[in-house]
């Protein structure tokens, strides 16, 4: 099984990489670098942190971008754009009867192609999140890039640990549903948001409320903006979190298996 | 037992009858598998490829079910009607990839995908991308993949769609060289003189329905009963028109965008002729020879009335 998923995610990740779809969602992931150039040279010109009152720190705005922007929109994009796609890609260019109809296990497939989806993803968005670190943290006063450099390494981790549970989850939802870009993208914009908000459970059944216990910046706590990010930023414990994004993980690429092991997919001549 | 065994094998899809209680044994040696577009061929071939589960009935190949089998895959080898590839790919690099799945070493891997490419003709241009290939390379790289792994049983879904003259006629002789070397191979097409080319042995099928099984011959006194009609997609439409006017078999003529629409009353003798003034090159580069399956609908109707 293993062997083959290997075969699998060396034939994929090159097709991956080189995508159309890697072209456009590489070109949303320099958003953020775009916003931190941006910022950089705002304060360069003079244009940032002007009057009496000092604005929030670097260390602050980087927490803020990679919570807003990478936890709570690049993350769950890029799971929902490439994992639904493992097998519906497959399946809308008429090649998954060559992988069909070879001496392995149909999960194997699934799991060689999400292999490939986590590493094309990583290489998409890692890149980006280190550049806006080392552009955004120097802003402001007392941005300290070597005091906050772990904060990266564990952003990185928490980043990967996130693509790798969207993955999964789409991939599931990519091998069972007709029309999983649809489904995807109301539940990771739409669902989740909303379940977060939700007093009670309902915030369990969601990626992001295992995902928020493993963002480690400090959020601003005056104002509307501070109540909203609190307000989200209901987190479970460190282990409940990682073990929840481990079942996630582990969950989801079972039934996704399982799914295409049981599957019939109908081609269109 | 056969190569394949089918009983009251039926594959419905939505309300949609695809193939409908066949029973049959699919003996060694090369058969052909005739119908018209829609009759089910395709629906028989993903079955015997454990593609599809079946509705109702089973399917077994070489005794064993084939659905859920993976490991029957070794000794199978598939090529598909569809035109689809990983473009970006060198034919080289992508039946190299494919027979990796097979369990093989990549130099072996390699080896193997050289063999392959050789046997189809395409070693020339094995290290060019399959986005670049012709529609005859394309039809003979899928046939490569699908005998990269020397399989005992070869499937293979309207091969000789969209080829030049020329190129099919090497196709079909490599076929029956395959058949020579003791390979069971189970080919499909809407016209009925590729398959007669290959072999004698047919399995007729309409409407989901086997109608006949057995020699090729006397299905073919029915369909030249018919005229046929032919579409040619080539560099002079209107030299080649000139040329056909000439034969005592062509019925009627006209011009179709880049291509000459022939019907004949001689198929065969029509299909010879054509291959040879290809290979001649006298009246230039003949790029596509298709044959639109109303000619096999006819006699299909034939049939199922009679």
């Amino acid at each position: 099984m293993w062997s083959s998923a290997l075969r699998i995610f060396d034939l994929s990740l090159g097709q991956m990489l080189w995508s159309r779809r890697s072209v456009f969602l590489g070109l949303v992931a320099g958003g953020p670098v775009v916003l931190a150039v941006t910022l950089r040279l705002a304060e360069i010109s003079g244009v940032l942190f002007t009057g009496n009152r000092p604005g929030p720190s670097g260390g602050i705005i980087y927490g803020m971008i990679i919570w807003l922007i990478y936890v709570r929109f690049l993350v769950p994009v890029l799971g929902v754009f490439y994992g639904t796609s493992l097998i519906a890609d497959e399946i809308e260019d008429r090649t998954l009867t060559y992988l069909f109809t070879r001496p392995i296990q149909r999960a194997a497939v699934i799991v060689g192609k999400y292999l490939a989806y986590l590493v094309c993803t990583v290489l998409l968005l890692l890149p980006s999140v280190v550049i806006v670190f080392f552009l955004v943290v120097p802003l402001g006063e007392g941005g300290s890039i070597a005091r906050l450099f772990p904060t990266l390494l564990t952003d990185l981790g928490m980043l990967v640990l996130g693509l790798a549970a969207y993955g999964a989850l789409f991939a599931f939802v990519g091998a069972r549903l007709k029309r999983p870009l649809l489904v995807g993208l109301l539940f990771a914009l739409g669902w989740e948001p909303i379940a977060l908000l939700a007093p009670g459970y309902l915030k369990r059944l969601t990626v992001a409320y295992y995902l928020q216990a493993l963002v480690m910046h400090d959020m601003p706590q005056e104002g509307l903006r501070g109540a909203l990010l609190q307000a989200f930023r209901e987190v479970p414990p460190l282990s409940t979190s990682l073990i929840g994004l481990a079942v996630i993980v582990g969950v989801g690429l079972w039934l996704a298996g399982r799914t295409v092991e049981r599957r019939e997919y109908v081609l269109e001549q | 037992m056969g190569i394949v065994d089918a009983r009251h094998l039926s594959k419905w899809y939505g309300q949609v009858i695809g193939l409908n209680d066949v029973t049959l044994a699919v003996p060694p040696g090369i058969t052909g598998l005739l119908g018209p577009n829609g009759a089910g061929k395709s629906t028989f071939m993903k079955l015997m490829t454990g593609q599809l589960k079946p509705s109702q009935g089973d399917i077994t190949v070489f005794g064993e079910p084939i659905w859920g089998n993976p490991a029957l895959y070794f000794r199978i080898g598939f090529c598909p009607e569809q035109d689809a590839f990983y473009e970006r790919m060198t034919g080289l690099e992508w039946v190299t990839a494919l027979v990796r799945l097979n369990g093989v070493g990549e130099a072996e891997a390699n080896r193997l995908a050289r063999r392959a490419l050789e046997l189809v003709e395409l070693t020339s241009v094995g290290d060019k991308k399959i986005g670049a290939y012709s529609k005859g390379m394309r039809q003979r790289v899928k046939m490569a993949q699908a005998l990269v792994h020397d399989p005992e049983l070869i499937v293979l879904d309207e091969p000789l769609s969209g080829m030049d003259p020329i190129v099919r006629r090497k196709t079909i002789r490599m076929i029956k060289e395959w058949g020579r070397q003791g390979k069971s191979i189970v080919v499909s097409s809407h016209i009925l003189h590729e398959i007669e080319a290959m072999t004698a042995n047919i399995l007729l099928i309409s409407q989901g329905r086997i109608l006949a099984e057995g020699d090729v011959h006397q299905i073919r006194e029915l369909i030249d009963e018919h005229p046929h009609t032919v579409h040619i997609r080539a560099e002079r439409t209107r030299a080649l028109a000139r040329e056909f006017l000439a034969y005592d078999d062509v019925l009627s003529l006209k011009f179709e965008d880049d291509a000459v629409v022939v019907e004949t009353g001689r198929p065969d003798i029509f299909y010879a002729r054509l291959t040879e003034l290809a290979a001649s090159g006298a009246l230039g580069v003949i790029h596509e020879v298709t044959s639109p399956d109303d000619n096999l609908q006819a006699v299909f109707q034939y049939l199922v009335k009679s």
